[in-house]
């Protein structure tokens, strides 16, 4: 199929799932710019000339990443009718590989929600009404209904991999700082991560490697400098050898195996053990002790920075005045209930009087959580002073990206208070907080009913120490289309 | 409007003069006149007399008036110094100051847009100032310098690692809804500046205070707002994010006079290391001021701030922007202070503002009106490391500071400190480098002098570039220029006056036609005017003093019997007007006088 076909089809499907809500700015209906985007790219594919492995393809991005095309929304109110003065570094990267901005997709407010329901736009919806996870469930729910080839989201605590395990697609969060933040909206800054959604492992690989570059804009982007000592480091003789001549340490961390983890994700979870053994790789359990209270760090940390992020939004220089009273009013009218009530958390933790209490005693959890990590991996974090690697540990660990399958949307909306919604958070938070590469990929238990197949799929989450990400494919790929 | 208006400025930095919130701190020149009319009553009834409205004094001579007012305006001034003396014996003052500092830098702190001032608003900003969605900061490293400069001049310990915090607070001239600052870990710790008596501090301080610098931060100014009433706000963003730094003080500083000696003297500092390129009367420079007392020998005080306990309750007063206006300032908050100590009230903490020209400061915020700054660290800026040898090199190349220059204009070239401290201060250092100059080729043109004729040269040079140069430019109200009398001449014109080849007179006249544009060389023009002294022989003295004698004999009668050798100089001034020009030299003229008149030889 030509790129161009394959494009329109996209197009097409943004029409017919136009109910599912997934996108804020959809590709315009008659041809646009696209089509001929499309029709170059294959012409220089014919030529045997592309531009790279994404020439032609459609990308969507979450509506908190910033393009000159289409409006940025943040799916907030007061951004309803921004459109940004530039694109980000990686809509640029992207473009300059070939491929095509297919839209921008919805998500919730700032990238605050588990559910993708707390959007100015109406909520985004999965099969079956059920949650298509959060925040960046529009680009996942756009990649499972094939309305564009892949799609970029943010990933601050679990974003990218909870809208994965629930819709059924890859969700790849790369280690923090190597793919470029300028021009993503920060919610939390110390873990925004830009990450991608596709179909298959092998795609999501294609989008990272057209974005794993240094971006002197962004101040957190990893120097050239650490990137070749990272590199360096990952070759040592034992850790470079791994999957080709070594098999794997594949770590089982006893604290993810909870009560209310649900019976068709311990399934799949056992499943993807399974299959790793059976190829040859050593299974071992792992302690993780901090993981109880990442959660709750994570908690305090990005509302506390989202409290700050988010105190431009006056309307002054950009964004909706709605009243002609300053901050409380215009701020009062911009914001959803959960911003508002993160702001709210944040501005409380950052207060003098919870200062020490909180904020910084999640900073010091934040510490323990990497030190847990550190403690488990045999590779030895790349940027710190020491050996590469150790005897002990493992090289990746598996664990389920939420303890249950998607809820019912309904039940997200109007049942469940704040609380249920932060708890699917509880697996994807540590990695987050760690900055390591994960990748969420489904795996299929059985579903409620007893039987196998697609309605059972769960996310199984791949994490890998800093600097891995290659390895954390890797092992996505094996684990691909396991339990069908 | 503008208490409302100050309320919901937590934190103001540094606001130039255009700031429409300090225009409202300006001067009202009647607020000055107000003032003076009131210390002295006379003073209306003199109006009195000219509008002709009756009045019972109205009969009272002018003159006999306006004496008595000086009078009773001396006693007032006399009663209130014993006051304040007074109450400086039971009350101890503690102060400490914050100055915001703009630096001379190309940049802004955090984006490469330029930090000229540009006529057109809203030019000079790149998306990071504006705080636009998705932009990030990027520090611009050779913003740094300038403010090393200023932590190295004021002996602060630089920190190798220090980091930036977000200091939150709404205004709409902050476009983020923070600052960025340096709150918890600052670059720069540990100062101290060393005043003397010549900077002006308090006497009771005695020759010598040292004040303790707490710490140094680098921070972001904000925008410029321009007020049009009743509603309409327009804002200028090319102020911000501008680099400043915050200098902190210990509360160590015990007078009034001796908190203004220490602004003017950082700002001096700054300017002298290039630091910064404005002063205070341009807005570049802003203080604030915490001021408490307690009773002398009470330590029993609960408060402590940067580390000194036993202190009373302190207030802040914002944005000071005169040296004048920090000292005002501060008595009057002193004194507020103890009126109400001793009227048994409570000093609240609470942030105050003060108006030039007024005579109390008045309250803006109290305690429960305070910001939460809701500090957090940066996470988008990674830490600041600077190294050792970065410091060291700033420290090798950094000019001498105005401490080390007085002991080297004192010391070395023998100037009065009264001379050296202008010298010093005048033109942004241009004239120093001058006087400098002229000294140099002096030296070389005296080589073949005596030793005194060596050691007075800096000190006679001092005089001819700050009072007789300087007196020309004054009067003429002319910039100084190096050109408009150049080195090379004046060293010439002084040396041949130190070796008495003309005389003081023809020097200043010889001075004046090089101001005037004379461009021939010293000597040929001295020659082909005809100004080299050809001295009077004792004959012609004498018959020149003998016809100024005969002009009044009756004063000298007086010189004679009551001995009032200052009219001598009547004498010498009329010998020197009937004498062929240039010719006369005074010092002659006086002891031939003295002879004739005293009889004696010397």
């Amino acid at each position: 199929m030509s790129l161009l076909l394959e494009a329109e089809r996209y197009a097409a499907n943004q029409s017919s799932h136009i109910a599912l809500n997934a996108f804020i700015s959809p590709l315009p209906r008659q041809s646009g710019q696209w089509h001929k985007q499309a029709k170059d790219a294959d012409l220089r594919a014919k030529q045997g000339n592309p531009k790279s492995k994404l020439d032609g393809r459609l990308i969507a991005f979450k509506d908190n990443i910033c393009t000159r095309d289409f409006p940025t929304t943040c799916a907030s109110r007061t951004l309803e009718t921004f459109t940004s003065p530039f694109d980000a570094t990686v809509v640029q990267q992207v473009e300059d590989a070939g491929a095509i901005v297919a839209g921008k997709t919805n998500l919730d407010e700032f990238g605050m929600g588990s559910h993708s329901v707390n959007s100015h736009f109406g909520h985004v919806r999965n099969r079956r009404h059920l949650s298509a996870g959060g925040s960046s469930g529009g680009s996942a729910v756009a990649v499972a209904t094939e309305q564009c080839y892949a799609s970029l989201g943010t990933d601050t605590g679990g974003s990218i991999r909870l809208p994965a395990a629930y819709t059924g697609t890859v969700g790849f969060k790369p280690s923090y700082g190597l793919l470029s933040r300028w021009g993503v909206v920060a919610y939390a800054n110390s873990l925004d991560t830009v990450g991608i959604l596709a179909k298959r492992t092998s795609v999501a690989r294609d989008v990272f490697d057209v974005l794993n570059k240094h971006d002197p804009r962004d101040p957190t982007s990893l120097s050239p400098l650490s990137r070749s000592r990272v590199l360096s480091k990952l070759s040592a003789p034992h850790l470079s050898s791994r999957l080709k001549s070594l098999p794997l340490r594949i770590g089982v961390p006893l604290e993810y195996n909870i009560s209310e983890l649900s019976p068709s994700v311990r399934q799949a979870w056992y499943r993807s053990l399974e299959r790793l053994s059976q190829q040859g790789h050593t299974v071992e359990p792992v302690s993780l002790p901090m993981t109880n209270h990442a959660l709750s760090a994570y908690y305090i940390l990005a509302p506390a920075e989202a409290s700050s992020n988010l105190a431009k939004y006056d309307g002054v220089r950009y964004g909706t005045q709605f009243t002609n009273k300053l901050y409380a009013k215009t701020r009062g009218a911009g914001f959803g209930p959960e911003v508002k009530r993160r702001i709210m958390l944040g501005a409380f933790s950052l207060s003098a009087q919870a200062m020490d209490n909180y904020f910084v005693q999640a900073q010091r959890i934040r510490r323990l959580v990497q030190r847990d990590f550190d403690a488990a991996f045999r590779a030895a974090h790349p940027l710190a002073a020491e050996p590469p690697y150790s005897q002990t540990g493992v090289d990746v660990l598996i664990c389920p990206t939420a303890p249950s399958p998607p809820p019912s949307i309904n039940l997200t909306i109007n049942g469940a208070g704040p609380l249920d919604a932060y708890i699917n958070d509880v697996f994807t938070v540590p990695a987050s907080l760690a900055g390591l590469p994960a990748v969420s990929v489904p795996v299929y238990g059985d579903d409620a009913a007893g039987n196998q197949g697609s309605a059972g799929v769960a996310g199984i989450q791949v994490i890998g120490q800093y600097g891995d990400d290659e390895l954390v494919l890797k092992v996505s790929e094996l684990l691909e289309g396991c339990g069908l | 409007m503008l208490r409302s208006c100050l309320r919901h400025c937590p934190r103001a930095t540094v606001r130039s003069v255009s700031c429409p919130r300090c225009l409202h701190h300006e001067p009202p020149r009647i607020h000055l006149a107000r003032q003076q009319t009131s210390l002295s009553p006379s003073f209306l009834q003199i109006r009195g007399l000219q509008t002709s409205t009756t009045g019972p004094e109205e009969h009272v001579p002018l003159r006999k008036q306006l004496k008595q007012g000086a009078k009773a305006l001396k006693a007032q001034k006399r009663e209130r110094r014993e006051q304040e003396e007074a109450s400086r014996q039971k009350w101890e003052l503690t102060v400490g100051v914050e100055i915001h500092a703009q630096l001379n830098t190309e940049t802004k702190l955090f984006s490469r847009a330029p930090t000229l001032p540009s006529g057109l608003p809203n030019t000079n900003v790149a998306l990071f100032d504006l705080a636009f969605p998705g932009s990030q900061p990027e520090f611009q490293a050779a913003t740094l310098l300038p403010a090393l400069r200023a932590a190295i001049a004021l002996n602060c310990d630089i920190q190798p690692v220090s980091r930036f915090d977000r200091k939150h607070y709404f205004y709409h001239d902050q476009p983020a809804g923070y600052q960025i600052t340096q709150y918890y870990e600052p670059f720069a710790r540990n100062g101290y500046l060393d005043l003397f008596t010549h900077d002006g501090i308090a006497p009771e301080d005695g020759d010598r205070v040292r004040i303790g610098i707490k710490q140094i931060q680098l921070e972001q100014d904000t925008a410029k707002s321009q007020e049009y009433p009743p509603s309409t706000q327009l804002l200028d963003f090319n102020r911000v994010s501008h680099p400043l730094i915050e200098i902190i003080t210990m509360p160590q500083i015990h007078n009034p006079a001796t908190a203004a000696a220490f602004v003017r003297k950082v700002q001096a500092i700054l300017q002298s290391c290039n630091a910064v390129t404005t002063g205070m009367e341009a807005g570049g420079l802003r203080a604030d001021v915490n001021v408490s007392v307690r009773l002398r020998g009470d330590g029993s005080g609960a408060h402590q701030y940067g580390g000194i306990g036993g202190l009373g309750q302190r207030t802040e007063i914002k944005n000071l922007s005169s040296f004048k206006a920090v000292e005002d300032a501060i008595i009057a908050e002193k004194n507020r202070q103890i009126t109400v100590l001793e009227s048994g009230g409570v000093i609240e903490g609470e942030t105050r503002g003060w108006t030039i020209g007024s005579t109390e400061t008045r309250r803006l915020r109290g305690k429960e009106g305070e910001v939460d700054y809701r500090y957090m660290p940066d996470p988008d800026i990674p830490p600041l490391l600077i190294g050792e040898d970065l410091v060291s090199a700033l420290s090798d190349n950094l000019p001498t500071g105005p401490d080390a220059l007085i002991d080297m204009l004192v010391g070395q070239y023998g100037l009065p400190i009264e001379d050296a401290k202008p010298l010093i201060e005048l033109d942004d250092g241009a004239r120093l480098e001058y006087y400098q100059d002229v000294v140099d080729i002096l030296r070389d043109l005296q080589q073949d002098l005596d030793a005194e004729a060596q050691t007075s040269l800096g000190r006679v040079a001092g005089n001819w570039v700050l009072h007789e140069l300087g007196g020309l430019l004054t009067k003429a109200d002319v910039a100084w220029d190096a050109e408009i009398v150049t080195a090379e001449s004046l060293a010439a014109l002084i040396d041949q006056l130190q070796r008495k080849r003309i005389t003081g007179a023809t020097a200043k006249k010889v001075l004046a036609m090089l101001f005037e544009g004379e461009r021939r060389p010293i000597l040929q023009l001295l020659e082909e005017e005809n100004l080299i002294l050809r001295p009077l022989s004792r004959e012609e003295y004498i018959a020149l003093a003998e016809a100024a004698i005969e002009l009044n004999p009756k004063m000298v009668e007086q010189i004679r019997s009551k001995n009032q050798l200052g009219k001598l100089g009547w004498f010498v001034g009329q010998m020197m007007r009937m004498g062929e020009k240039g010719r006369v030299e005074a010092q002659k003229a006086d002891s031939i006088l003295r002879e004739l008149i005293l009889g004696s030889s010397q």
